[in-house]
C-alpha cells in the first residue's frame, strides 16, 4: 500500500469523474484537482530542475505556472458556469429576436422539468472511461514512450479528454474534454521531449488559456441565446 | 529585430482598434492603412536572415515573404470589402490579431512546436470572427453559426492537438532505435496526416468547411479558410523539411495520403455537385481542391509541391473573387426574398461573371490561375500513377458540371424583367390602380469595382504565372526531401 503513488491516483479520479458526471458543479472542481496533480506529478518526478524554494520545498518555475494555468482556467470556467449568461442588450433586438428568446427560454424551462435523472444516460460514458481505463493500462506496456507512469498519465489525459468529447452533451463538456487533450500534449512535452525549451511551454500555457476564454465565451453566447448550454438544442429546427 | 514588429505592430494595432470598434468606418480605415504599413514592413525586412529569440529562431523565406504579402494585401482588401458591406462589429480588430500571429507562423516556421500552437490560437481568434455580429445589430446570432463556430473550434483544437504529438514524437525518435518494430515514423506520419487533414479540410475531416462558407460574413471565409490555411500548407511543408525521416521512412504512408488526396478532390466535386446553395456548393469545390493540395505535397516531387504551393496562392485570390461575387449575388435588389431568384447574371452581370469566372479558376480552367497549378499537379499525378490523373481529370470534370449546374439554375435563367405590352387602359381606371413601378437597385459600383480587379487578377496570374511559379520553384527546389 505504501507504494501507492497518490497523485497518479489522483490523476486518474479527477480525469474519470470529468468523463464520467455532467454537473458542472462537479467537474470543474475537479479539473482544478486534475490540474493540481499534474502539477505535483511533475514535481514529484523532477523532469526539470528545481529552481524555486517555497516554504521549504524545491519546485521548478515550469510547476508553478502550471498550477497558476491550471487555476485560471478553472477560474474561467468556473465563473462563466456561475454567470452563464452574458446577457444580449435587449433593447438593441427587433421584436422577432425577443420573441425567440422567449421562445427558447420557455422550452428550456420545460425541457429541465421533463428531465430527471436518468441512470442510462451515464452507461455510455462509464463504458468510455472503461475504455480509457483498459487503453491508458495497456499502451504503457505495448508502445512504451518514457517511463510507464508518464504513458500512463498522458494517455489517460488523451484518452479521457477524447472521450469527454465524444460523449459531451453540453458547451461546457466539450470544453473540458478539449482542456484535457491540451493537459495530455503539455505532459508529453514537459516529461519526454528531448530539448524542454521555456516558450513552447508558455504557448502551451497561454493557449489553455485562450482556450478556457473561447469555451467560456461560446457558452455564454450559447446561453444568452438559447438559455440552456445542451448542444442538442443547437440543431433543433 | 524587425521580425518582432512584423509580430506585434498588427496585434498592437488591433488592440488599439478594438477601442474605437464601434466607429466601424473609422476602424475599417485605419485597418486598411495599418495592412498597406504592414506590406510596406514585410516588403523592408530582410530574406533568409536568421535570428535568434528565446532560444527560438525566426526567418523569413522568399516563399514566405510572397505569401506573407498576399495575405497582408488580401486582408487590406477584406478591409476595403468589410466597407462596402456589413460585417462584424469586431473584424477589423480580429483580423489584425489574426495578421499578427499568422505574421508570428511564418517567420518562426522553424519551431514546429510554436507554430502547431500558433495554428491553434489563430483558430480560436478565428471563432470570434465567426459569431460575430455587425454594429448595432438588432438579430441574435444563428443557431447554426454557433454549430459552426463549434465545430471549427473543436475540430482545430483538435488539429493543433495531433500536430503537436506528432512533432514531440518525432523529435525523440532516432530511426533505426527499435529494430523489428513498426517505425514511430509511421505514427507520426498518422498523426500528422490527421492534424492537416483536420486543418485543411480533407475526407473525412471535411465537414467544417462548406459550413463554414455558409455561416460566415464573406471576408471572413476568405480569411479563415483561404489566408489560414494556406498557412498551415506552409507550415507542413517546413515540418516535412525540419524533420525529413517522415517522408524517408514513410513510402507506403505517402501512397495512401496521395490516395486520400486524390479520393478527396473527387469527393469534394461530387459533393458540389449535389450543393442546392452556392456557397455551399463552393466549400465543397474547396474541399476538392485540398485533396489536389494534399497528393501534391504527398507527391514529394518538385511539380507536385510546386503546383500545390502555387494552387494555394491562386485560392486566396480566387476566394476572395468568389465571395464578393457571392455576397453581391446575395443583396436584396428590391425583389421578394422569399424566391429563389434564377436570373442572377442579367441582373448583377459582373458579380454573376465573378461567381462563374471564380469557380472556373478554381477548377483550373484557362487562362484564369487557377490552369498552371492545375497543370502542374496533373503532370505530378501523370508521372507517379495514370490513375491518379484520371481522378483528378474526374474531379475537374464533375466541378465543370457542378458550375453548369449552378448557372442554370441560379445565373442564366430568364430575366424576370421581360418587356411587357402596354395593357389599354380601361374605362374608370385611375393611376391608384396601376400597379407601383419597381425600382431594382443598380450593381454596387465599388464591388463591383473590386469584383472586376480580382477577375482580372486570377487572369493576370493565369497568363504570366513565371514569376510566381519561379520563386515558389527556387523554394521548393532547395528543399531536402524533395524527389528528384
Amino acid at each position: 500500500m505504501n507504494d501507492t503513488n497518490w497523485v497518479l491516483v489522483g490523476i486518474g479520479i479527477s480525469g474519470g469523474l470529468i468523463l464520467l458526471l455532467r454537473d458542472w458543479r462537479l467537474t470543474v472542481p475537479a479539473l482544478l484537482i486534475n490540474y493540481g496533480c499534474i502539477a505535483a506529478f511533475l514535481a514529484q518526478q523532477q523532469f526539470l530542475a528545481a529552481d524555486l524554494v517555497i516554504s521549504g520545498v524545491e519546485l521548478s518555475s515550469t510547476v508553478l505556472v502550471k498550477v497558476i494555468t491550471g487555476f485560471a482556467t478553472t477560474s474561467i470556467l468556473a465563473i462563466t458556469a456561475l454567470t452563464f449568461s452574458r446577457e444580449y442588450n435587449q433593447e438593441n433586438l427587433d421584436e422577432f429576436s425577443l420573441a425567440e428568446l422567449r421562445r427558447a427560454a420557455r422550452r428550456a424551462q420545460r425541457e429541465r422539468a421533463s428531465q430527471p435523472f436518468h441512470l442510462g444516460d451515464y452507461v455510455v460514458p462509464f463504458w468510455s472511461l472503461v475504455l480509457a481505463g483498459i487503453a491508458s493500462l495497456a499502451l504503457p506496456r505495448l508502445y512504451p514512450i518514457g517511463s510507464y507512469e508518464v504513458d500512463f498519465v498522458w494517455y489517460w489525459l488523451g484518452f479521457t479528454g477524447l472521450f469527454t468529447l465524444v460523449t459531451a452533451n453540453d458547451m461546457l463538456k466539450i470544453g473540458l474534454g478539449l482542456l484535457l487533450i491540451a493537459g495530455s500534449i503539455d505532459m508529453l512535452y514537459t516529461a519526454i521531449s528531448r530539448t524542454v525549451q521555456i516558450f513552447p511551454l508558455a504557448m502551451l500555457s497561454l493557449m489553455t488559456i485562450v482556450l478556457a476564454l473561447a469555451i467560456a465565451y461560446l457558452s455564454g453566447l450559447l446561453f444568452s441565446r438559447l438559455k440552456t448550454l445542451e448542444l442538442n438544442e443547437l440543431y433543433k429546427p | 529585430m524587425p521580425y518582432l514588429l512584423l509580430i506585434a505592430f498588427p496585434i498592437m494595432m488591433g488592440a488599439s482598434l478594438f477601442m474605437i470598434r464601434k466607429q466601424t468606418q473609422l476602424t475599417l480605415g485605419l485597418a486598411c492603412v495599418i495592412a498597406l504599413a504592414q506590406i510596406v514592413l514585410v516588403t523592408q525586412l530582410p530574406i533568409d536572415t536568421p535570428s535568434r529569440l528565446l532560444g527560438l529562431t525566426l526567418t523569413l523565406d522568399p516563399l514566405g515573404r510572397l505569401f506573407l504579402i498576399t495575405f497582408v494585401a488580401i486582408s487590406a482588401l477584406a478591409f476595403v470589402i468589410a466597407w462596402m458591406l456589413p460585417h462584424g462589429e469586431h473584424f477589423a480588430p480580429i483580423t489584425l490579431v489574426m495578421l499578427g500571429l499568422i505574421s508570428s507562423i511564418i517567420v518562426f516556421l522553424q519551431e514546429p512546436f510554436v507554430v502547431a500552437l500558433l495554428l491553434v490560437s489563430v483558430g480560436l481568434v478565428a471563432v470570434l470572427a465567426i459569431i460575430d455580429l455587425p454594429t448595432g445589430s438588432r438579430q441574435l446570432v444563428e443557431r447554426t453559426a454557433l454549430a459552426a463556430a463549434l465545430k471549427y473550434l473543436v475540430m482545430m483544437t483538435l488539429a493543433g492537438v495531433m500536430m503537436y504529438m506528432g512533432f514531440v514524437l518525432v523529435s525523440i525518435y532516432t530511426p533505426g532505435e527499435f529494430p523489428g518494430r513498426i517505425s514511430p515514423a509511421h505514427l507520426v506520419l498518422g498523426l500528422l496526416a490527421i492534424g492537416f487533414g483536420l486543418r485543411l479540410a480533407i475526407l473525412p475531416f471535411h465537414s467544417w468547411l462548406p459550413d463554414l462558407a455558409r455561416e460566415t460574413f464573406p471576408m471572413v471565409s476568405v480569411l479563415v479558410i483561404g489566408v489560414i490555411n494556406a498557412t498551415s500548407l506552409l507550415f507542413l511543408v517546413s515540418a516535412l523539411q525540419f524533420f525529413p525521416v517522415i517522408v524517408l521512412e514513410n513510402a507506403r504512408g505517402l501512397t495512401v495520403l496521395m490516395w486520400i488526396g486524390a479520393i478527396t478532390a473527387v469527393y469534394g466535386a461530387l459533393l458540389a455537385l449535389a450543393q442546392p446553395e452556392m456557397r455551399r456548393m463552393i466549400g465543397a469545390l474547396l474541399v476538392s481542391n485540398s485533396g489536389m493540395i494534399i497528393f501534391g505535397i504527398a507527391s514529394t516531387s518538385i511539380k507536385g509541391l510546386t503546383g500545390a504551393l502555387f494552387e494555394s496562392f491562386n485560392q486566396l485570390i480566387v476566394l476572395a473573387l468568389l465571395f464578393v461575387a457571392i455576397a453581391l449575388l446575395e443583396r436584396p435588389d428590391g425583389r421578394p426574398t422569399n424566391v429563389v431568384r434564377r436570373d442572377l447574371l442579367w441582373r448583377w452581370p459582373i458579380a454573376g461573371a465573378g461567381l462563374i469566372g471564380g469557380v472556373m479558376a478554381l477548377l483550373g480552367v484557362p487562362p484564369f490561375g487557377g490552369f498552371a497549378s492545375k497543370l502542374l499537379l496533373y503532370e505530378a499525378a501523370a508521372q507517379l500513377d495514370g490513375r491518379y490523373l484520371a481522378l483528378f481529370l474526374a474531379a475537374t470534370s464533375l466541378g465543370l458540371v457542378a458550375l453548369v449546374r449552378l448557372a442554370q439554375n441560379r445565373l442564366l435563367g430568364p430575366p424576370e424583367e421581360q418587356p411587357v405590352d402596354e395593357q389599354p387602359v380601361l374605362l374608370g381606371t385611375t393611376e391608384l390602380d396601376r400597379p407601383a413601378e419597381r425600382r431594382l437597385d443598380p450593381e454596387p459600383r465599388g464591388l463591383a469595382i473590386v469584383t472586376l480587379v480580382l477577375l482580372g487578377a486570377c487572369l493576370v496570374v493565369g497568363v504570366f504565372p513565371q514569376p510566381i511559379i519561379a520563386t515558389i520553384a527556387e523554394v521548393v527546389q532547395g528543399l531536402t526531401f524533395v524527389r528528384a
